[in-house]
């Protein structure tokens, strides 16, 4: 075996699981234990303040001048010229401040101003560019360019996960694309496993239609089914010596082993039936407007309750080039109420303190107007939040200009914000490398400022 | 400013304005008023206005409502939050028309009183004449906007993909024993520059594999193994020509190679995003694109079909038809049919459709260009809206049914001639369905009647809002019949219809749009043309009473373009060999990668070129050379080198797409249907809206027909195909992402599907063979992955076998039952293995 194979994962394998059929060469169980069990939980690098990471994905570019970034000017100045752009236009929202705090949130979101003292607003963000596949993409994997691994299978790298029963990253209704949660290179066990798709901002799980199809066979006992993926994962594994050097083969065993097990742990964990009925209103499940967004934030606690590392939780639609206010007031219905209710029934758990959950979009949207009733997107100043987790709540950090165009003050580009998640996880982002074709790649490439003045 | 010669005849003309008014693009020739327009307007327009909507829909006003004035011309025709208020000659286009005639429950102006008959029915004579309006913006006058050029086209020449390919000699490598043809010397001369050295030869069987699927997208057949294995002991060019020229003139090719053609094409047979109408003609372009891979029509005439084949000469009805069917190409994409504003409307399906034809054909995303000049290529706004005015001078048609969330239905194209026609129905039936179109026209009015009674007697809340939704939904059950009528004759046959082009009466050019906002034009209009970073010589200019589609394609299709021949064989590349030479398919712009062969890419460009655009040609010469022999053996010391196998010295183990694995999986059952259906799911369905008239549970029974007939409809991507990283059928996909996720261990273990296929191919082996023992699991080998087992392999399926029925026997299951378990599941674990999913 190559040297460059020897991961931190290979040295603290497991003992191979599994009947080994005699007839298959001894080289197949040493194959076995190349791949046995990548999912254990691995020490981080120092002491955590976040276990699990729950990442409330918006695509699209919501605004956040009009949501969490206070601009007074912009509403003074609202149909002035802006400089070389169209005219500013002041948000048609209002703004107060809310909790001990004071934190400026606006009146979209008047549940989730509620916990205004748990959130840490990041008011500096910027990112590369302006355009939705490549700024998505820098979002989720810190490179626009290339293929490389999502901050969930990098984080799940590192970590390992607490069930591997349950895959160790979960995207409920990922919208096309699978780079946002792709491995790249990274052994294809760290990829996101899909739950649901983005149809209308439809969430079918836990609704009884069933999150994930083909959870149960028909015919065969999971004792008869045992010994059909034995024989299956010995025939990989032959392949997997014959080929001498294969990942995606790996990654098939890998996957096969994990489904057995989802079998049983699935869905128990996304049937949301055994919730009591305050929970289920404090979610507003059964409303028709937050009942989707709902459906899946309740599943993202049931996650994170049952050991997941990374849950993603996404959202469309957030693309107002037209329509802004019917469109933000429409979207934020959506998912004020559900979000709310996330953080205080993670709170009542005592799960918050190391849970990190954060709220952010591809980029942010232009104080000056499109049209009348609309902004274009901007990726040079723009907001996102965080709450829990070891980050310091009721916090304003980082500013924009006086209009919010661009970031000026503790700026924080995705690999600063990248390079903080994994320190609050508990992993320095300068160590946590994969040697891949002849070089130690990372998630933050050779950036990346730890913006320790959001740390608690 | 240039005036058309019409234009200028005129006594009064308020050309002017009509230039710079936001609405006017495509009114720009017929927008000219007489003096009694104008006369009709001040004495029966202004004052109905001003009297009865300045209130709230004046800028003088205190408040502004919805978002709407109506104080002059540009506001009024621009509108409001629900759209244009008024739309010159189109009355149905018209909200404010819509609004005063209290037509629509949800929009009824003025709010407290209807206006009088006569008032309503002034404003209908004058939108109808063309809305003559003389009224200038009154407060704020908008700046008059220019757009200058930022983009130095001169230095954008410079990137390699811009500059014509250079003729190659063929180089010399030091090793002349390995090349078989020029392809393999290109390759070699990296390999010792390197310090590389080729894999060996791979074994026959694992080599027809490989052709196999890539040529047809199936396995072969044991016996053609056998075949091939003796053949290729005697002589291994002739036997792979031999089975090369099987493979391409066998009808699977087109299946396959139009699949790829179609991930380009962006195709599926619904609009997509929210209102998700059905094409139920859609799958005519599909048969369309098989059908000129089998018959190798030259890609440039291939390409010239879809762009304008409407447009070119023809001989007889047939090819009238086909070149009707092509420019499906255009028509296909995702729509947003509920958009309100129809000019909006407009340029977001032309910027679809520029998206698809440059990053398609030229590997260009010129679509980066609607807002801002392309930020990294060198390609300014002009030239996309040079493109958009061709675009815009072209009406597209799709179809679709009128509802009062999709507001943009259109007609579709006659045939001329078809080969095959859908079933029509019974007359009985078209008489029910037009019974059940007057009853449904009937019921809107009644229930309009009623709401209406309800909004007088001011009562409010959830009856009003019941009565709106039983509204909504029966119109848009109306809209459903009326386009269902539609697509049958008097005696209720199915009409021959396909989605297509035709061009648009009076061609115009598009003005430039600031920021890409379709109310802030420039004064500049953008004469139709063509990337400008792109000369090729022999352009031929546009003629003024045609869109110029012709002219694109011929640009786009033209020896001397540097991208469409480049961008097409590095295309065939990637799907030969599991890699691009330019690895960013669909980028060959400033932002994507270089070519890892740059002399090979221009030599297969100029070659595809010379064997006269023949696909097949070319495919032939690349599965002739040596390199495509290559075994995919690893090796420490080369991997070391160049461990993603950029410089080929050996070939890529590749994972077989969606649509190989569900085919291979039918096939190796015995249950595939090879014959091509009529028409496709989506057809049968008819016209309606996917999740609302036809549910989404219609297309999950899965016929044993090839993947590539299978419904594709956008948002509901049948799930064999969909869990194994089908492309995304609303933008052009030139690469299928590859994934290793549990669901699709999930799939291959519990589906239907597989378990199906599984218990066929048992029962095969057993009743038609008459197999057991060795015997049995060599055939079973054999046909899952095109060789025998290895003793092992043998041994352990017989292992597996006891140990199932040892496991088995604890439960209730009898003998029999019992034993075809156990071979269905040994199949099944065939089926579910890597081997049978990778390509050696």
């Amino acid at each position: 075996m190559s040297p460059i194979l020897l991961s931190r994962r290979q040295t603290l394998q497991a003992a191979s699981s599994g009947f080994a059929y005699l007839a298959f060469s001894a080289l197949s169980t040493l194959a076995a234990e190349k791949t046995a069990n990548r999912l254990a939980p691995l020490p981080p690098h120092f002491t955590p303040r976040a276990k699990r990471i729950i990442f409330l994905a918006m695509q699209g570019g919501p605004s956040h001048v009009d949501t969490f970034d206070y601009k007074p000017l912009l509403g003074r100045d609202n149909g002035n010229a802006s400089k070389g752009f169209a005219n500013l236009l002041g948000s048609p929202f209002e703004f107060k401040q809310h909790g001990e705090s004071g934190l400026p949130i606006s009146s979209l979101f008047p549940k989730l101003a509620g916990h205004a003292d748990d959130l840490c607003l990041i008011n500096s963000m910027y990112t590369d560019l302006p355009n939705h596949p490549q700024a998505t993409t820098q979002m989720h994997t810190g490179n626009f360019q290339f293929v490389r691994p999502s901050l969930g299978a990098w984080t799940l790298y590192g970590l390992g996960t607490e069930n591997d029963s349950l895959p160790g990253f979960i995207t409920l209704s990922p919208p096309n694309g699978a780079q946002s949660y792709g491995s790249a290179f990274l052994p294809a066990i760290y990829q996101g496993t899909p739950i649901g798709k983005q149809a209308r901002n439809r969430f079918t799980a836990g609704s009884g239609e069933g999150p994930i199809s083909n959870i149960a066979n028909p015919r065969l006992s999971p004792e008869l089914q045992r010994v059909q993926l034995d024989f299956i994962k010995g025939l990989n594994q032959e392949k997997l010596v014959r080929d001498q050097y294969q990942p995606e083969v790996e990654g098939i065993i890998e996957s096969f082993e994990l489904a057995f097990r989802m079998q049983d742990e699935v869905p128990e964990v996304l049937d949301i039936a055994g919730e009591p009925q305050s929970i289920l209103d404090l979610y507003g499940i059964n409303n028709a407007t937050t009942g989707g967004f709902a459906r899946q934030c309740l599943s993202a606690r049931r996650l994170a309750e049952a050991g997941v590392r990374f849950i993603q939780v996404n959202h469309g639609n957030w693309d107002h080039h037209r329509n802004l206010k019917a469109g933000l007031e429409q979207n934020c219905a959506e998912i004020d109420q559900p979000i709310a209710a996330l953080l205080e029934d993670l709170k009542q758990r005592d799960m918050l303190k190391d849970t990190l959950v954060m709220w952010a979009g591809e980029f942010g949207r232009t104080p000056h107007g499109q049209s009348t009733n609309g902004r274009d997107h901007n990726n040079k100043g723009y907001s996102m939040w965080m709450a829990g987790g070891g980050v310091r709540g009721g916090l304003r950090y980082g500013s924009t200009d006086d209009y919010g165009y661009q970031a000026v003050e503790d700026r924080m580009h995705i690999h600063d914000w990248h390079a903080t998640i994994l320190h609050l996880m508990g992993l320095n982002h300068e160590k946590l490398t994969y040697r891949y074709a002849g070089r130690d790649f990372r998630l933050t490439d050779v950036h990346g400022v730890v913006a320790k003045g959001i740390v608690a | 400013m240039k005036l058309s010669p019409s234009l200028t005849l005129l006594p009064f003309a308020l050309a002017a304005f009509s230039i710079s008014s936001a609405r006017s693009q495509e009114m720009s020739m017929k927008e000219e008023a007489t003096d009694e327009q104008i006369a009709f307007f001040e004495k029966k327009i202004r004052p109905a206005l001003i009297k009865h909507c300045y209130e709230c829909h004046s800028s003088e006003g205190d408040k502004i409502k919805g978002g709407l004035l109506l104080d002059a011309r540009e506001v009024t025709r621009r509108g409001g939050d629900s759209g244009p208020a008024v739309v010159p000659f189109d009355l149905a286009e018209s909200l404010l028309y819509t609004a005063i005639t209290y037509e629509d429950s949800t929009l009824e102006m003025p709010p407290k009183h209807r206006l009088e008959a006569e008032v309503v029915a002034d404003f209908k004579t004058w939108i109808e004449m063309g809305a003559p309006d003389p009224r200038e913006q009154v407060s704020k006058t908008k700046e008059v906007q220019h757009y200058t050029n930022t983009i130095d086209l001169d230095k954008g020449r410079e990137h390699w993909a811009y500059q014509a390919p250079s003729p190659q000699t063929v180089p010399a490598p030091k090793n002349k024993e390995w090349g078989q043809n020029a392809i393999d010397a290109f390759l070699a001369v990296a390999h010792d520059e390197h310090g590389l050295t080729p894999a060996a030869d791979a074994e026959p069987r694992t080599l027809l594999r490989r052709l196999s699927f890539d040529l047809t997208g199936l396995p072969p057949d044991p016996a053609q193994v056998e075949a091939f294995v003796s053949a290729y002991t005697e002589s291994p060019d002739s036997a792979i020509a031999t089975a090369v020229s099987a493979a391409l003139s066998s009808d699977r090719f087109g299946e396959r190679w139009g699949r790829h053609w179609l991930d380009l094409a962006r195709y599926a047979e619904s609009s997509g995003k929210e209102v998700n109408a059905t094409f139920p003609d859609a799958w005519r372009y599909r048969d369309y694109v098989i059908d000129s891979f089998n018959t190798d029509k030259p890609l440039d005439r291939f390409i010239t079909e879809q762009l304008a084949g409407d447009l070119l000469p023809y001989e007889n009805a047939k090819e009238r038809a086909t070149n009707l069917v092509a420019t499906g190409f255009l028509a296909i994409g995702t729509k947003n049919l509920n958009e309100q504003s129809s000019r909006q409307f407009r340029f977001d399906l032309v910027d679809e459709q520029i998206d698809t034809t440059t990053q398609a054909l030229l590997g260009t995303t010129v679509s980066c260009a609607r807002c801002h000049d392309h930020k990294f290529d060198p390609i300014p706004m002009s030239d996309y809206y040079a493109m958009a005015g061709i675009f815009l001078s072209t009406e597209t048609l799709y179809g679709t049914p009128n509802g009062l969330q999709s507001r943009r239905a259109t007609d579709l194209v006659e045939l001329p001639f078809a080969e095959k026609s859908l079933a029509g129905i019974p007359l009985a039936d078209l008489l029910d369905m037009e019974f059940r179109r007057v009853t449904l026209e009937e019921q809107v009015e009644t229930l309009l009647a009623e709401q209406r009674e309800q909004r007088q007697s001011n009562r409010n809340g959830e009856g009003v809002q019941n009565a709106v939704i039983r509204i909504l939904a029966t119109r848009n059950q109306l809209g459903v019949v009326e386009g269902q009528l539609l697509t049958y004759d008097d005696a209720g046959g199915r009409r021959d219809l396909a989605m297509g082009v035709r061009d648009r009466d009076e061609p115009f050019d598009s003005q430039i749009l600031i920021r890409g906002e379709e109310d802030n034009p420039t004064e500049e209009r953008a004469p139709r043309g063509f990337l400008q970073v792109v000369k090729t010589g022999d352009e031929s200019p546009i003629p003024s009473h045609q869109s110029g589609r012709l002219e694109l394609a011929g640009w786009i299709t033209s020896p001397e373009n540097p991208l469409t021949a480049r961008v097409y064989v590095n295309r065939v590349w990637l799907w030969l060999f599991g890699e691009g030479l330019v690895s960013s398919v669909d980028n060959f712009g400033t932002t994507g990668e270089a070519p890892s062969h740059p002399e090979l890419l221009d030599y297969l460009a100029l070659r595809l070129v010379e064997l006269d655009w023949s696909v097949k040609d070319l495919i032939r010469e690349i599965v002739s050379s040596r390199a495509y022999r290559m075994s995919s053996d690893y090796d420490a010391d080369l991997f070391a080198k160049d461990p993603e196998n950029r410089l080929l010295w050996r070939a890529n183990k590749r994972r077989l797409d969606a649509e190989s694995l569900r085919d291979a999986t039918l096939a190796v059952s015995g249950r595939i249907d090879l014959e091509r259906p009529l028409g496709s799911a989506v057809a049968a369905a008819g016209v309606g809206f996917i999740g609302r008239t036809i549910p989404e549970a219609s297309f999950e029974n899965e016929s044993p027909h090839r993947s590539v007939y299978l419904p594709i409809v956008r948002g509901v991507v049948p799930e064999s195909l969909a869990l194994f990283d089908f492309a995304d059928p609303s933008l052009t996909a030139g690469k299928r992402e590859i994934t290793t996720v549990p669901s699709q261990a999930l799939y291959l273990m519990n589906s239907d599907f597989v378990i199906e296929a599984a218990e066929a191919m048992a029962k095969t082996l057993v009743a038609d063979a008459g197999l057991r023992g060795a015997a049995l699991a060599r055939e079973a080998f054999y046909r899952a992955y095109s060789r025998p087992p290895t003793e092992a392999e043998t041994l352990a399926t017989q292992q597996y076998v006891e140990r199932f029925l040892a496991a088995a026997a604890g439960e209730s299951l009898g003998p029999e039952e019992a034993r075809l378990l156990a071979l269905t599941t040994f199949c099944q674990s065939l089926l579910a293995s890597a081997e049978f999913r990778y390509l050696n």
